[in-house]
């Protein structure tokens, strides 16, 4: 956050955060995700100074819960996460709604991700508005950003229903100018527990009542002032669209420089301020539908017109005038203007054919030194020594560019999928499945979402080892904090993952060192012939984070190449298969090169080179 | 000025690609103007292509530049300014790109190749109006770094007419938010590199 005297730079998350600090949250919790980490990580920054307790919860179920706690005892309280997170939350979110967030007031924020540029898919977590059948506020910009999440806690604190408010990737992750006010300097103190936090033995009662409440705040919503019509006096055409699609169809709008289109940007999208719809709709024949991820307003209101005598003709994803997946852009929309109105907007439109021979794609790698690669490399080795009999079932982390790496992974869906598809396919003997089974995750998806798996694993027998890749940190999302992490706060307690595999009692448990890549396939290829339930911990390395722990650091050994033993273009396993950033080629020389500015110094590629040619020291 | 005049930052994770935002979008308020600045940063370490898009006007602009309206494409990275241009860039996009290219992991395998820098910037100027390619070499081997390359584009930036930036601006952003003696040299170096 950058102040001027112009207003404050903030991205949409930061401005979330900061309409929270207004609204006088005292208490957050949540779990890293992109692109919502940072919602939760401002206000950490933060915490101290303004007394708001802030954590990284275990996962997004436990973030809501406690969340939830706080807001019944009084406090305003916020719990942020990624899409996919909200499914692991919305267990307990389906029965909060009946009993009530309290008078401390609730918001969750969920950010989606179309696209997926940092997810394995791109749900809309609307829908668990409607299941759940709470309010849903969408903001268009980063003010909006700031000031619905306020306005949402003042919703939250009236009704005592959580109010999810939802982002795309887009908002969360872009910046804009807006105006602050006052951070609340509210005392925060917590009252007595609200009675009755349970749904028995009447659950279809508080289901009643909670409808009621929503028929309120239905009717607060027929005159929400940050629903904002442009030009409806007079239009042919109707865009209603919600979220940053709002800014999209503003442009086009403005570019495609007709006088009758109408706009409506509607922030709060369910439930659906039905009469001030049915007016609109009432003036217009023809209206577009502009949202990210799927029809969700499209279809409410579709649904909401079968009671018109005249229906407009709806435009959008059902009519493939707008693509039902990937990201909104204002091409998208002025591509539907075009086939609605028949006025083809210019465009110069270079084929990418063109130059297709010129770009090439640039995959993911692990970063220099990062010692998950020396695991994909390991493993590859035993899987090429077992006759390709080796199934790795893979997880969420930084771990997942496996998939990225040759053919070291062969599945990878949720948090603690690893652990759970192991655990099936390692009892499927008798039915002549025949190949080693090894499960992969990170040390903060182990606490997340794999104790479950493991311990199903172990009650039935199933077959596998269980590889933890330890760097004791959550690396993917910018290293927060979680329950194993080597260096904890003063106020927290480490939960050692040792301890918790110890007490589930597999039949062989040891730990390694993911930096010795020779001692490492050993152990592997030794370990995945044993019998029963193994796990192996690795102690593993994230050289971001020993960076941000040791400015500067590197090891002390330079890695260097020696000319007379390197086979160069004939062999070039090192530049060509292990696939280190700082390990280079020089085709001119026909050697590889170390590029210094980017090593740091493992030495890991010395066990890479099978003709010893790769060597440390000065 | 356009309203809204737009630039687009392609690099590749690691070059410095958020700072220029960050940088433009200051400069942008300190000229009593808007910007939005979207930036996608999942790839930003891990070695993938980066871009970011910057709007600047009197109104909030979408934070994805139309195809075809981008006014100032600003390479990090030869490959990334055309596969951006291919995608962004039109007939009244003037482009600044560095000559140095980072190849990735699949081009020094053997995989692919690539291409001659002549035919990028062939590539480049059958789409844009007008392409610069720099040699920031020089700069880095005089200043000792090649972590300034982000500052030096920003001064070539800086240099060009008809943008709504004022060149001080700019420096002055870049002062605020790197405060480094060597990213302002490069800055000026770069501020003169077209003359």
């Amino acid at each position: 956050m950058r102040e001027t005297k112009h207003g404050t730079i903030m991205s949409g998350n930061e401005a979330i955060a900061r309409g929270a600090l207004e609204a006088g949250v005292g208490f957050c919790a949540s779990y890293p995700g992109t692109p919502s980490t940072e919602i939760a990580a401002i206000l950490f920054e933060v915490a101290r100074e303004l007394d708001v307790h802030v954590e990284w919860s275990t996962n997004e179920k436990v973030a809501m819960e406690s969340a939830a706690a706080a807001s019944w005892v009084g406090l305003p309280a916020l719990c942020s996460m990624k899409s996919l997170g909200l499914n692991v939350a919305s267990d307990f979110l389906l029965n909060l709604n009946l009993s009530g967030s309290g008078k401390g007031g609730l918001v969750i924020i969920v950010c989606d991700d179309p696209r997926g540029h940092s997810s394995s898919n791109e749900q809309d977590s609307r829908f668990y508005a409607k299941a759940a059948q709470i309010p849903l506020l969408e903001p268009s910009t980063y003010q909006e950003a700031k000031d619905v999440t306020k306005e949402a806690f003042r919703l939250s604190q009236k009704y005592e229903v959580p109010i999810l408010l939802r982002s795309t990737t887009r908002l969360s992750h872009s910046r804009g100018l807006l105006q602050t006010s006052r951070v609340s300097t509210k005392k925060k103190r917590t009252g007595i527990i609200q009675e009755r936090l349970y749904n028995v033995p009447s659950p279809h009662l508080r289901h009643r009542d909670l409808l009621e409440k929503m028929g309120k705040i239905a009717a607060e919503f027929e005159k929400f002032p940050f629903n904002i019509e442009t030009n409806v006096k007079d239009m042919n055409l109707l865009l209603i669209s919600s979220g940053i699609s709002s800014l999209y169809a503003r442009e086009a709008v403005q570019s495609y420089k007709s006088s009758r289109i109408g706009h409506v940007n509607l922030v709060s999208t369910y439930p659906l301020p039905r009469h001030h719809i049915t007016e609109l709709l009432q003036r217009v024949d023809r209206v577009l539908f502009l949202e990210e991820n799927d029809p969700f307003l499209e279809d409410e209101i579709r649904s909401l017109s079968a009671e018109f005598e005249d229906i407009p003709y709806f435009y959008g994803k059902r009519t493939g005038h707008i693509p039902s997946y990937g990201e909104m852009n204002t091409d998208t929309v002025l591509n539907a203007l075009s086939k609605l109105t028949g006025r083809e907007m210019r465009k110069s439109d270079r084929s990418q054919e063109e130059f297709e021979d010129l770009i090439f794609d640039r995959p993911l790698t692990f970063c220099a030194g990062c010692t998950h690669r020396n695991f994909y490399w390991a493993i590859r080795t035993v899987k090429k020594r077992l006759g390709g009999k080796l199934v790795i079932a893979g997880d969420i982390g930084c771990y997942s560019l496996g998939v990225f790496y040759d053919e070291a992974m062969d599945t990878m869906q949720a948090m603690g999928s690893g652990i759970g598809v192991g655990s099936g396919l390692g009892q499927l003997q008798r039915f002549g499945f025949d190949s080693k089974v090894v499960s992969v995750a990170g040390d903060s998806t182990f606490f997340h979402a794999c104790l479950p798996g493991l311990i199903n694993a172990r009650h039935k027998n199933a077959d596998l080892t269980f590889v933890i890749l330890d760097n004791a940190t959550t690396a993917m999302t910018g290293f927060q904090i979680h329950p194993g992490s080597s260096e904890q706060k003063e106020d927290l307690r480490r939960v050692k993952i040792s301890n918790l595999v110890e007490a589930i009692e597999p039949d062989f448990f040891t730990t390694g060192d993911a930096t010795d890549i020779r001692a490492l396939t050993n152990l592997l290829h030794s370990t995945v012939q044993r019998e029963g339930l193994k796990v192996l911990l690795l102690d593993s390395v994230c050289r971001l984070e020993e960076v941000k722990r040791k400015p500067g650091y590197i090891g002390s050994r330079p890695v260097q190449i020696d000319e007379s033993l390197c086979k160069g273009e004939k062999c070039k396993i090192c530049a060509a298969d292990f696939g280190c950033p700082a390990l280079s080629w020089n085709s001119d020389a026909n050697l590889p090169v170390i590029l210094e500015y980017a090593c740091v110094r493992c030495g890991a590629c010395v066990a890479v080179c099978p003709h010893n040619a790769i060597k440390e020291g000065e | 000025m356009n309203d809204p005049f737009s630039i687009l930052v392609a690099g590749v994770g690691g070059q410095g690609n958020l700072v220029c935002g960050r940088v433009i979008a200051e400069a942008t308020v300190l000229q009593g103007l808007r910007p939005v600045v979207g930036d996608t940063f999942g790839a930003s370490r891990r070695g993938g292509s980066v871009v970011t898009h910057i709007r600047i006007g009197r109104q909030d602009w979408g934070p994805l530049i139309p195809r075809g309206e981008v006014d100032v494409l600003l390479g990090l990275e030869p490959v990334e300014a055309l596969r951006a241009a291919v995608r962004y860039a039109g007939s009244r996009t003037i482009a600044i790109v560095s000559r140095t290219p980072m190849p990735p992991s699949n081009v020094l395998s053997g995989e692919q190749r690539y291409p001659a820098i002549e035919n990028i910037e062939g590539g480049l100027a059958s789409i844009c109006k007008r392409v610069h390619m720099l040699d920031a070499d020089p700069v880095f081997k005089q200043i000792g770094s090649t972590k300034v390359l982000n500052s030096f584009m920003l001064g070539v930036l800086s240099a060009l007419e008809d943008t709504p930036l004022d060149p001080k601006n700019l420096k002055l952003a870049l002062s605020n938010i790197m405060d480094s003696d060597i990213d302002l040299t490069a800055f000026d170096e770069g501020k003169t590199s077209l003359l």
